[in-house]
């Protein structure tokens, strides 16, 4: 399977960037109305995205920010081309309800939907979201979610009866059972989280991590897989600070909050960073950097290329 | 006082006329050669377009002729509003979305992020049309088990802690149906406006859950007395609980340069209609009050079009040529003018108005019905007789 590549699109990054009232002054003649706005910066990240030949973007869940369905969708006709993988919770409401909405964004955009389903958040966070799913049913929830939703998609009639969800006489019909269902992007490193992947996930992300520990979790999620008959693509989240030269990127990355798992480096040493990830069977590859717009352009046209020139070499090797 | 115009935008595919019940713009019925269908070209092939193209270029029409927005409505077999209003978001300026949607569906804690996304995409343009009731047996295809008073329950904590959760941080609520603990909307979402709320429901369990968080109370048309009835209880109801409630007609026209020929398009369309379409069009089982009021208002046996005229310009035979409410306005752009003005004049206050194709209909009554409001149509159809 060739390697995809996605541009994170956080909509807390640069949160004054584009935003309304952020920065004023009295000095110039301010002709902007209130309809440009930050879901411009959005649509500008999307585009470099698109130009800079990412396969997608990935717009993780900010509770305090912008929706990332909603961003998804505003976005979804300025975009050419890119996958759009909004992250949202399993507590976001009804199965049916969210994969009806999938298949309205499947329908209208050429099928370019993924879905990644958020980790669970603490329990005093879920209490914050009015979700009341005690702590040792959530992986049931997401598989139930899951079951659901493809079920209401794939057949009908559909019934179902769970612990969180209950269908009876389900299932869309034509025009909206005429497009795939959304890949599902599930994440996490617990044992429960891997077990929960093996049974439905379609690929699973890993946080980012050592070589040695993502090779671990790779080995244990693949047997897991196989035990259930299914094969599950792997992917990672990755930070990734790339300049010219390698003091730049050292000085940039001291100002940029980074997290310490980022890889930084010149494009020649993130790119073979990146292909390392990807001599372990790593072929999702979520790439993040603080600056959005600008870092995008900056690793798809310098880091891109060259990732891909060494995993061509690896595909050919192998 | 003005009033607010909404168009609706069909969701459920289109009809390219009210003379044929088939679907034929977009991808809601086979391709056949007369067949506007976004997504195949002639040869079958992908030719790019998708249906919501259709819908785009609906709510650019409703919003040049000075529509302020439009009703997306919500059934199992619709594409969902909440997908087509922010895919719409940046290609209409002032166009206002009217979501319709069932609170039960969504968590609401998420529905206010979502809201909230929303109006910062589109500069406050989220209207709410909440549906509660309807549905019968379709609500276990929705896979929702309540039961019809219970889900207005359900949907009145709904909307206290859609409310509650916007008004800021540290909000807590135990109901019945809705727990939260110190949650609330970050500062930068709470800022926005709460969309306007129009709330849907004929029984007394809708009544009271509108009285407590409506912004409009939206009815079917129904004969113009028993609705200015209905809108004085709800208003009368609101008030005594120390509120105000406004209230909205959603209503189907067909406006035509004479009478003549705007009957003549209905009678078209029933003369079309097999005798089993007509008889099958009485309705099925439904726990919607309103729903049973429009069945109850349709004659057992119609064999002409005008065993269905309920009232001057108003005809009960709609639902047998598309989906939906069975009661619309027939007449000149005078008469669908000054029927507009009578139901203003009997406590509407807003109206969702529709006709069949959308996109041409939007221009039809934005250009030649809605410039008559006032007094000039009817000084214009004195002037006539």
């Amino acid at each position: 399977m060739t390697i995809q590549t996605y541009w994170q699109l956080d909509v807390t990054e640069d949160a004054a960037r584009s935003e309304p009232g952020a920065r004023p002054s009295g000095r110039f003649r301010d002709v902007r109305t209130p309809a440009l706005n930050r879901y411009d910066y959005y649509v500008q990240v999307g585009q470099a995205a698109a130009q800079t030949a990412f396969d997608g973007l990935f717009l993780p869940h900010r509770p305090q920010s912008d929706d990332s369905n909603i961003v998804a969708a505003a976005i979804a006709r300025e975009v050419p081309r890119l996958g759009l993988i909004p992250e949202f919770p399993a507590s976001s409401g009804s199965a049916v309800y969210a994969a009806k909405q999938a298949v309205s964004f499947q329908r209208q955009t050429h099928g370019r939907l993924g879905w990644a389903i958020a980790k669970d958040a603490d329990a005093a966070s879920r209490a914050r979201e009015g979700d009341e799913v005690p702590d040792e049913a959530l992986p049931a929830r997401v598989d139930e979610f899951l079951t659901v939703a493809r079920g209401v998609h794939g057949q009908q009639p559909f019934d179902f009866a769970g612990t969180h969800f209950e269908v009876q006489g389900g299932g869309f019909t034509a025009p909206l059972n005429g497009v795939a269902f959304p890949r599902v992007f599930l994440q996490g490193e617990s044992e429960e989280a891997l077990a929960l992947s093996a049974r439905t996930a379609d690929v699973h992300l890993f946080a980012a991590n050592t070589p040695a520990a993502l090779r671990a979790h790779v080995e244990t999620l693949d047997a897991l897989a196989a035990h259930a008959s299914r094969s599950v693509g792997f992917g990672v989240i990755q930070h990734v600070l790339a300049r010219e030269d390698s003091a730049d990127a050292r000085r940039e990355a001291g100002r940029a909050g980074l997290p310490d798992t980022a890889i930084v480096g010149t494009y020649a040493d993130v790119a073979q960073r990146l292909a390392d990830l990807a001599a372990l069977g790593l072929r999702h590859f979520v790439l993040a950097a603080p600056s959005s717009l600008e870092e995008a352009y900056r690793i798809g046209q310098h880091v891109l290329p060259r990732f891909r020139a060494l995993t061509e070499r690896v595909a050919v090797a192998a | 006082m003005t009033i607010d115009f909404y168009w609706r935008l069909p969701s459920h595919g289109c009809h390219g006329s009210l003379r044929d019940t088939a679907y034929d713009r977009g991808d809601w019925s086979p391709i056949s050669p007369r067949n506007v269908a976004p997504g195949l070209d002639r040869s079958g092939a992908d030719d790019g377009f998708r249906y919501v193209d259709h819908l785009s270029a609906i709510a650019r029409a409703a919003e040049s002729v000075g529509f302020i927005g439009g009703l997306i409505p919500s059934f199992p077999n619709t594409d969902d509003p909440w997908v087509i209003s922010p895919l719409l978001a940046r290609e209409t300026r002032t166009f206002r979305f009217m979501i319709a949607f069932q609170p039960g569906f969504l968590n609401p804690v998420h529905a206010a992020r979502m809201s909230a996304s929303l109006q910062r995409a589109t500069g406050g343009r989220t209207v709410f049309n909440i549906i509660t009731g309807g549905g019968g047996p379709s609500q276990l295809w929705w896979g929702d088990r309540f039961s019809h008073d219970d889900r207005y329950g359900r949907t009145t904590e709904f909307l206290d802690v859609f409310k509650g959760v916007w008004s800021g941080e540290g909000f807590s609520y135990d109901g019945r149906f809705y727990q939260v603990q110190d949650g609330g909307l970050s500062p930068l979402l709470a800022r926005e406006e709460v969309p306007e709320i129009w709330f849907s429901g004929s029984s007394d369990a809708a009544l009271q859950s509108a009285a407590r968080h409506a912004d409009y109370y939206l009815s079917w048309l129904e004969p113009f007395d028993q609705l200015a009835d209905k809108f004085a209880r709800v208003k009368d109801r609101t008030a005594a609980l120390g509120g105000e409630q406004k209230c909205a007609v959603r209503v189907d026209l067909v406006a035509r340069a004479t009478e003549e020929e705007a009957w003549a398009e209905v009678r078209a369309g029933f003369e079309g209609l097999s005798p089993e379409r007509r008889n099958q069009a009485r309705g099925g089982p439904t726990d919607s009050v309103g729903a049973a009021r429009q069945q109850a208002l349709r004659p057992s046996e119609a064999t002409r079009y005008d065993d269905l005229i309920v009232a001057p310009n108003l005809w009960g035979g709609f639902s047998l040529l598309r989906g939906g409410p069975a009661l619309g306005i027939v007449g000149s752009y005078e008469q669908c003018a000054a029927r507009l003005d009578d139901l203003i004049a009997r406590g509407t206050d807003a109206f969702i108005l529709a006709g069949t194709p959308h996109l041409e209909e939007a221009y039809r009554v934005g250009e030649e019905v809605l410039p008559l409001l006032g007094s000039k149509a009817e000084v214009l159809l004195h002037a006539a007789e």
